[in-house]
């Protein structure tokens, strides 16, 4: 058996990564694990600035005011279960996914926060770890073509793919909710024909053909394969199908909400269906230090509204039981209303919920104290949401990736066994 | 065009022909075994004429001077003591002889099992120990080892008493889950890695009749050997042996080569085979390491496949650099390519020293008289090559606004701009970061400090900016010592804790507004052990103790050390630095981890490049100037004709100019100015070039894109091409405004009235500062032909031939 870990210097540029065939441990398992696999694909829709417990999933009816808020609560289809009146479509379906109120951390700033959150993993100084695009770029591959992490609408830089490199690095797929929405770079110039393009093309070849004839180098080489790409991209009808939003019935588009976040989840429906492993959806406006009240009056209808038509959607199309959906923040926010009418950065308590692919329908996981400030009951790890990601995928997440120094397990949490099939 | 313009008719052409040191050289060379019964195994290596080594082992003829006391088993090709006594033992080989000494103590030999080295080593050697299995931070199933048997109390511990002790069951030892799990009498997550019948599984179980002592007290090993050292072999030539061998604190010495945990970096070039055997493979360079014990120690092995002939060709020399660069080609046998021509070179030097493409007009007054030397000191003077430098600072400092909250981010750049257009001694500028204290507005140094603020807690760490300041002054990487002992480094925790010592008085606090940073020091904070839990004492890395004055600024001692020629890590980690950016690749590489079992590889040179810096009194533009001035530097980037060698070998061995991207922000400078559309960067003023842009902290999608680093945490630039770089390109997203520009470089072609030959001319002089040749003029003109009778007009095609230059490689690569 072979338990070296090989670490490759000096031709390495960059990272020249392999996944260690480390410890006799993990050798057996991914085939087992993959044979028990649920997921192909995955959409998430992430609620940047961290979204308040209490307004959402979490309300507190018996706290005084000045936590509960004034949005109040309602009755969901699971009995006992109740959620915030900002979400009066997802309380209908909540037996359609799970929930879990106890997610805990400590860290309170966006920017590491959300590093912890799209990569499952504590953030490290010197170390950028590949978030979730990444890894299931890495491990699942492409489909048919489609780059297999797309991003909407811009990208995060705290998602990149940091050690493993960018060619596992996220596509930017642009605001679909615009009218004149286009993927961007996914396109030939405008007004340039396809003939046109085919010429520049072969004239291209022409010259770099010259130069390639004295130069030798690995990079010449992914530079062609990249182009190559670049251009099957753009004058492939299949790829520009799958971003053609505007096919859509104007129905359906109305039904997920004609803003980012409704028309992202749509967009991300339509990639998974071409074969984009994930797609993920930021949604702004959760950052309210100041009016929090009317924000969240705007946005989580939007998120109530995209959510539950994309299970919807997803469900019909037979797509769900391979797609797993998330809704997750970075933290939560501050039980006590500031005096801004405001409420801070919260790592203490929040709740995320996930659906689709090998969820157990109608969990509810963990509970909170009377603020919603703590778990007091079953505290879950961002890390234990992306063992549980990586589980649902078949990924063997304890597996080390050869780091820049050292072995770097995917991820160090454990799935949450509670909202598995 | 003349081979050697300009200066270089100083040269000096040199032959190596007597360079290689033949003979013969048996390993180890001093050995001290602890008494009779003690072996040591032993290698004999023959250096041919060609500078080729043979492992002659078997052929030689081994002699002990005092056969009572050390015998020579040449069937195992191995010495015992026989009694208390010494000997030397010659090795006799074609007439050539070589010789090492060998003493034997009196110890009697110990039939004993020890836990400390013979368990540690089974449980190293079968990988028990390494971060995947139990020698992960939380252990794997309840049962944690340190990292490669480090803590060797903590381990013992582990097994003896921890789980209930039901690891060991010493009145029935075969019952012991130490036995029964890696023996897969029972399930076990590792495999079935110690079969039962296995000389492993005989030594354990000894060891748990015996009582599973600890017996810590004997001698502790000091460190690791690894012989012979440095080797090149011919790919093919069959098994050769490393060997291993311990020094102990009581001064003797023990055999270790079946003990410890081989790894070869690169198993094309040397396969493993059995403890310290390997067989030479295909062509390179690589390292074989050993680890044990919690030491490690390592062999570079080169391997080739013909010696280098008479016909090698002799070097080209313009300074030390070239004969040490030389040395190393020939030893290795891989040509150099040719010297660039001067075309090539002045699109080279302008990207690498003042970040953008020559101008045509540069280019026309370079070619008149075609002076290199002259050339790069004009550029190393030019102002723009000020701010290329400062860039590069900011990325090793890691200025970025997502630390200082963006108000401080302008004031810490244009201070480092100062010190490089004072060329300001590198000693000096890293003292005054190191020690720097106070609001970062007022004292802009301090700015150095932001990547130690810990975001979670909003105070300065010092776990933080230990590692940051080993790995950019001294190329060590200490981060994994923070818990737990180097694993491929002989540094320990206390290392890493000593270190942190001289910044552990370190404060921050908000100042007067939520944007600005105050760093003070607090005399009576100190630095805590994680394992001790008492304040640690600020101690040199790998030296002594500091003794600093209660109330004196323990930053200054440091400064003070680091700088110092005590040191020999400060200058060797900015020479390789340096270095590295010039060639693409350091001498130590990667460049920043010089950690001793990372080996250069070219030692010499790298010491040289150290001493001179010294020399120059840490003047950065002097060594610059020697680098660029160098052949080696100089070389194309085309391989020469016939050589098929490895690419690897070649980039190791800086045997030609290796094509990169150009920087995000070279390339989109490089656009604007081939299209003559600048770009308008934030507030700053149309005409400013990124170098001088202060980079906000989500920068454009063109610099994200293309490579800008974020620079938040200590990483490289990323090199590598990407998907969404050829699309971008390809899409002309951010070249359509500047193809099509009303006053841009097509208009005024247009309106000038220019042929297309011109236009083809001009095109090419700008994007690659060389005229076109023939056969691309012909293939530019039949495109221009068939696309204007598919109806393109004039300007139509120039927009496009002019974006499909800008989409080729020679265009998007310096080379």
């Amino acid at each position: 058996m072979d338990l070296k870990v090989t670490t490759r210097q000096g031709l390495s540029r960059r990272n020249v990564l392999r996944i260690g065939s480390l410890g006799g441990a993990g050798l057996a398992l991914p085939g087992v694990l993959r044979a028990a696999s649920k997921a192909t694909s995955c959409i998430a829709i992430f609620q940047l600035g961290g979204c308040c417990q209490l307004s959402s999933w979490d309300p507190k009816p018996e706290a005084p005011p000045e936590i509960r808020g004034t949005f109040g609560h309602m009755p969901t289809s699971l009995p006992g279960i109740h959620v915030s009146t900002l979400l009066p479509q997802c309380a209908k379906r909540m037996h359609k996914w799970a929930l879990i109120r106890s997610m805990t951390s400590d860290v309170a700033i966006h920017d590491v926060a959300q590093r912890y959150m799209f990569s499952g993993t504590r953030p490290r100084t010197e170390l950028q770890h590949p978030s979730f695009g990444a890894v299931l770029s890495k491990e699942m591959g492409s489909r048919d073509g489609l780059p297999p992490y797309v991003v909407v609408p811009d990208r995060q830089s705290s998602a990149e793919a940091g050690f493993l490199g960018s060619g596992y690095d996220q596509f930017v797929a642009g605001d679909p909710k615009d009218k004149s929405y286009r993927v961007r770079d996914v396109a030939l110039p405008a007004g340039m024909s396809f003939e046109e393009a085919v010429a520049n093309k072969k004239l291209l070849h022409q010259l770099d053909a010259e130069f390639a004839r004295a130069e030798k180098s690995p990079l010449l080489g992914s530079m062609d394969l990249f182009y190559q790409k670049a251009f099957d991209l753009v004058s492939s009808a299949s790829t520009r199908k799958a971003f053609q939003i505007q096919d859509e019935p104007d129905k359906l588009r109305d039904a997920y909400g004609r803003n980012t976040t409704g028309q992202g989840a749509l967009l991300g429906r339509r990639l998974v269906e071409a074969g984009v492993r994930l797609v993920s959806i930021y949604q702004g406006g959760y950052d309210t230090h100041t009016g929090h009240e009317p924000a969240y009056q705007r946005i989580l209808p939007e998120f109530d509204t995209a959510f539950s038509t994309l299970v919807d959607d997803l469900d019909q199309r037979g797509l769900l039981d391979t797609t797993l959906v998330l809704g997750i923040g970075e933290f939560g926010r501050t039980p006590q209303i500031n005096p801004a009418a405001g409420r801070d950065h919260w790592p203490g308590a929040w709740s995320v919920v996930l659906a689709g692919a090998g969820i157990q329908k109608g969990a509810v996981v963990g509970k909170t104290d009377a603020r919603a400030a703590y778990p007091t009951e079953r505290p879950v790890k961002i890390e234990d949401v992306g063992a549980t990601v990586y589980k649902l995928f078949g990924i063997d997440y304890h597996k080390a990736y050869e780091g820049p120094n050292r072995p770097v397990p995917i991820n160090t949490g454990e799935p949450v066994k509670e909202i598995l099939a | 065009m003349k081979p050697f313009g300009g200066r270089c008719a100083a040269f000096v052409l040199i032959s190596w022909a007597a360079m290689a040191a033949d003979g013969l050289r048996i390993y180890p060379e001093k050995v001290s075994l602890a008494g009779p019964g003690a072996t040591q195994r032993y290698v004999v290596i023959s250096t041919g004429a060609d500078g080729v080594d043979r492992d002659v082992t078997a052929a030689a003829e081994i002699r002990s001077s005092n056969g009572k006391s050390v015998e020579v088993d040449a069937g195992n090709a191995a010495v015992r003591g026989a009694t208390e006594g010494a000997a030397h033992v010659e090795a006799r080989y074609q007439g050539r002889r070589a010789a090492a000494d060998v003493l034997v103590g009196s110890s009697r030999a110990d039939l004993a099992v020890s836990f400390s080295p013979d368990i540690i080593s089974i449980l190293t050697t079968k990988g028990c120990n390494t971060a995947a299995c139990h020698g992960a931070i939380a252990g794997k199933n309840g049962f944690k080892l340190s990292l490669f048997g480090y803590d060797i109390e903590a381990d013992h511990d582990m097994i003896v008493k921890k789980h209930d002790g039901r690891r060991v069951q010493l009145a029935k030892p075969e019952e012991s889950l130490l036995l029964k799990k890696p023996s897969f009498q029972i399930p076990h997550g590792g495999g079935k890695v110690m079969p039962v019948d296995s000389h492993d599984y005989e030594t354990m179980l000894k060891w748990l009749q015996q009582g599973a002592a600890i017996r810590s007290s004997g001698p502790k090993l000091v460190r690791l050997e690894m012989y012979p050292p440095e080797q090149t072999l011919l790919g093919g030539a069959g098994n050769s042996r490393l060997i291993v061998m311990a020094r102990l604190s009581d001064g003797t010495t023990r055999d270790m080569t079946s003990e410890v945990r081989f790894e070869s970096a690169d198993e094309g070039v040397a396969k493993l085979e059995g403890p310290g055997g390997f067989q030479p493979g295909r062509a390179g360079l690589t390292t074989i390491r050993a680890r044990g014990m919690g030491k490690a120690a390592t062999a570079q092995v080169a391997v080739i496949q013909a010696a280098a002939g008479a016909d090698f060709p002799a070097a080209r020399v313009a300074n030390f650099i070239d004969e040490l660069v030389h040395r190393n080609q020939r030893r290795l046998n891989v040509r150099p390519a040719a010297r660039s021509t001067d075309e090539e070179f002045l699109r080279r030097i302008y990207i690498d020293t003042v970040g953008r493409v020559p101008k045509p007009s540069e280019r026309r007054a370079f070619l008149a008289a075609p002076d290199r030397a002259r050339l790069i000191d004009t550029l190393l003077a030019d102002a723009e090559h000020i701010s290329f430098r400062t860039v590069k600072f900011e990325d090793w400092f890691r200025n970025t606004q997502l630390y200082s909250q963006g108000r401080a981010m302008g004031t810490f750049k244009s201070w480092i701009r100062d010190q490089v257009e004072q060329d300001r001694p590198y000693d000096e500028f890293v003292r005054e970061l190191l020690t720097s204290s106070g609001d970062t507005n007022r004292n802009p140094a301090a700015g150095f400090w932001f990547p130690a603020v810990d975001f979670m807690n909003n105070k300065f760490e010092v776990k933080q900016i230990t590692p940051t300041v080993t790995r950019l002054f001294m190329g060590l990487r200490l981060e994994c010592a923070e818990c737990h002992n180097h694993p491929l480094e002989n540094f320990t925790q206390n290392d890493f804790y000593g270190t942190a010592a001289f910044f552990g008085q370190m404060r921050m606090k908000v100042g007067n507004t939520v944007f600005r940073r105050v760093w003070y020091q607090d005399d009576s904070a100190q630095v805590e052990h994680p394992a001790t839990k008492k304040p640690v004492a600020p101690k040199y890395l790998g030296g002594e103790e500091a003794a600093i004055p209660e109330g004196a600024d323990r930053r200054e001692y440091f400064a003070r050390w680091l700088t110092s020629e005590r040191n020999p890590y400060f200058a060797r980690a900015i020479a390789n630095r340096i270095w590295n950016e010039y060639f693409g690749t350091g001498i130590v590489e990667p460049f920043d981890d010089m950690r001793s079992t990372n080996r250069p590889t070219n030692p010499e040179l790298l010491d040289k490049l150290a001493a001179f810096l010294l020399e120059k009194r840490f003047r950065l533009r002097e060594l610059e100037r020697l680098i660029l001035n160098s052949e080696a530097y100089q070389f194309s980037s085309t391989p020469p004709a016939g050589e098929a060698g490895s690419d690897q070998l070649s980039r190791l061995l800086f045997a030609r100019y290796f094509p990169r991207r150009l920087p995000a922000e070279v390339l989109l400078d490089a656009i604007s100015q081939v299209t003559d559309v600048p770009q308008k960067y934030g507030g700053h003023p149309l005409g400013t070039t990124s170098k001088d842009y202060e980079v906000p902290d989500t920068p454009s999608y063109f610099m994200s894109t293309f490579g800008f680093p974020r620079r938040d945490v200590l990483a490289h630039r990323n090199e590598e091409p990407t998907l969404a770089q050829a699309l971008h390109m390809m899409s002309r997203t951010t070249l359509e405004s500047k193809l099509t520009a009303k006053d841009g470089l097509i208009s005024k072609l247009l309106a000038r009235g220019a042929t297309d030959e011109e236009v083809i001319g001009e095109f090419y002089e700008r994007a690659y500062a060389r005229n076109p040749r023939e056969s691309e003029r012909a293939s530019v003109r039949s495109y221009l032909e068939s696309e204007r009778t598919a109806g393109r007009t004039k300007r139509r095609t120039y927009e496009n031939l002019l974006m499909v230059l800008l989409n080729t490689k020679e265009f998007q690569l310096n080379h």
